[in-house]
Parts: structure tokens; sequence; C-alpha cells
């Protein structure tokens, strides 16, 4: 019975892991899946293979794709939006995460393997170009969507790029920017 | 790199002993219950990646490591030679126990290195090295 229940959560943790949208996440429902495949072993009466299934699959592997995941790039957004009065309030962070614009960068960053990071600040746009650890800054000012892109970055051609293809780059503007000291 | 976070830290620091511990006792009785060389070992390689999560630094060198598992991969290759080969255990077979045990040692610290040494070369790979043999 206990052993039935654990093969149907194995295949259960199976379909997440090939199904979660965040490869972070893949990882360590593979590591579960890891875990009671080694339950299912000692039900099998495998004791030793268990024990090298629990520290290898949930350990090693389990470490060496999280490093590799480290080496994978973090694409950080930064929605700057000093000049709203109601900026940083949780209707307009819920107005942000579900706007269009957002959604689309969100899936074009996650098509090209980069995890999409959002960061809402009360920076106004300058500073926020200033600051190295934004890839890329967005802000939504009269109904318009500006994107601002650091001019040697790929990464804001292949926006325009996608957003002309698809008809959708009405209400949005997108802008390069040359960053001093780099 | 991560930043530190002190929770790890001393969760880590708590199981070191125990894993050292784990590892000891999947060889050492690998003979008679579940257990053996290379889980041991496995239990030994956990011990550098729990470190590498705490402290991402490399400042021990992986050739060193590397010529330590080297050199147990010769006693491995070169003790069953000798004690076979002399005929040692035919005339004593209460110490075969002994024997197997000390393979397992030998055989899980190979293996320990090993995997270590494979772990840390790939967590602080950069793209360009020395080239690394066998």
């Amino acid at each position: 019975m206990l052993e039935i229940g654990m093969v149907l959560l194995m295949g259960v943790f199976a379909w997440l892991t090939i199904h979660s949208h965040l490869l972070r996440l893949s990882v360590v429902y593979m590591a579960i899946f890891s875990l009671l495949a080694a339950f299912v072993f000692v039900f099998h009466g495998a004791p030793e293979l268990a024990i090298a299934e629990a520290v290898i699959g949930s350990g090693l592997v389990t470490l060496l794709y999280l490093v590799a995941l480290q080496r994978y790039r973090v694409y950080t957004i930064c929605v700057a939006s000093d000049r709203h009065s109601e900026a940083l309030s949780d209707s307009y962070i819920k107005g942000m995460e579900n706007n269009e614009i957002v959604h689309r960068i969100r899936r074009f960053c996650m098509s090209r393997e980069f995890e999409p990071e959002i960061v809402f600040s009360s920076k106004s746009v300058k500073e926020a170009m200033s600051d190295s650890r934004y890839d890329l800054v967005i802000t939504h000012e009269n109904g318009e969507t500006h994107v601002y892109g650091p001019s040697n970055s790929y990464v804001i051609v292949e926006l325009e790029l996608m957003f002309q293809m698809d008809g959708a780059n009405s209400g949005i503007r997108f802008g390069r920017y040359t960053r001093e000291g780099l | 790199m991560a930043e530190r976070s002190l929770i790890t830290q001393m969760i880590v620091g708590l199981l070191y002993p125990f894993m050292l511990l784990l590892g000891f006792y999947l060889i050492l009785n690998g003979h008679y219950t579940p257990g053996g060389g290379f889980q041991g070992g496995s239990t030994f390689a956990m011990l550098f990646v729990a470190r590498y999560v705490v402290f991402p630094v490399a400042d021990m060198s992986s050739e060193h490591l590397h010529l330590l598992q080297r050199l147990f991969l010769a006693l491995i290759l070169v003790v069953p030679i000798l004690v076979l080969f002399s005929g040692f255990l035919a005339g004593a077979s209460e110490y075969s126990g002994m024997y197997l045990t000390l393979m397992d040692l030998f055989i899980g610290v190979q293996v320990g290195f090993g995997l270590g040494v494979a772990v840390f070369r790939f967590a602080f790979f950069k793209g360009i090295g020395p080239s690394w043999r066998f």
C-alpha cells in the first residue's frame, strides 16, 4: 500500500519536474523524486542501492545542478516608479505584475534561459540606469511603457524585434543608455 | 557567490561530525550490514559538498586531493595483489572479514576524494585551467 503510494508520488514529482516553470524548482522536485526512489528500493529489498541513491541522487547531483544554475544568469528588471503617487503600493505592484508587457518580457527571458527577477524601486529612472545591478529599466507613465536597456546589450534589440513582430508595440517605447564607468 | 546564511552555517556545522560518523559506520559495517565502500565514500564526498555550500571559497587545492585519491587508488590495486597472491588469507581465514573491511575503507576514502575533487572542479571551473589527467 505504502509502496504503491510512493510509486504514484514519484510519478507526480516526475511530472512536476518536467512541467515546472523555474529550473530551480525542477531541481528540488528531482531531489524529492530521488528520495522517494530510495524508499522504493528499500521496499524491494535493496538497501545498499537505497543508500547510494539517497546520497548521490538527492545530495551530490542536486548540488551539481544548483551550481550549474548559479552560472545561469539572473536577469534583473527594475521597475522605476518615482513619479507615481501610489508607487510601491500593493495595487500598483499587482497591476504591474499582471501587465501584458511585463508578461511578455518575462516569457522572453524564460525562452532565453534567463531567470527574470523583477525589482520594484522608488528610484528615478536616471538612478536606476546608473545602478549596475539592473539589466533593464521599465517605467510606466501616462499609459505608455518605456523600456530602457544598456546600449551594449543585445537583449534590448531582440526585445524590440519581438514586440514588433508580434504587433504588440503600441504603447511601448524603447530607449538605450550607456552606463558611465563601464 | 551566494551570501552566507548563518542558519545554514550553524546547521551544517552541527551535522558535520554526524556525517563523518555515518560515513565511517557505512564503511566499517559494510561487510555485514547494508553499506560499503562506495556508499560510505559518497557520504564522505558530501562533507566536501557541505563545506562548499557554507564556504564557497577555493582555498583547498584540488591537486592535493587528487594526489590523495590516486594514492588510495594505487593502494586498492596493490594491497589485494600482495595479500591474495602471497596466500596469506588461505592459511588464516579468520582474517578475511578484516581484509574486506580494510579494502572497503580504501575504496571509501578513494571514492570520497574522487567525488569531492569532481565537485570542486565543477564548482570552481572558470572555463580555462590546467589540463587535468586521470
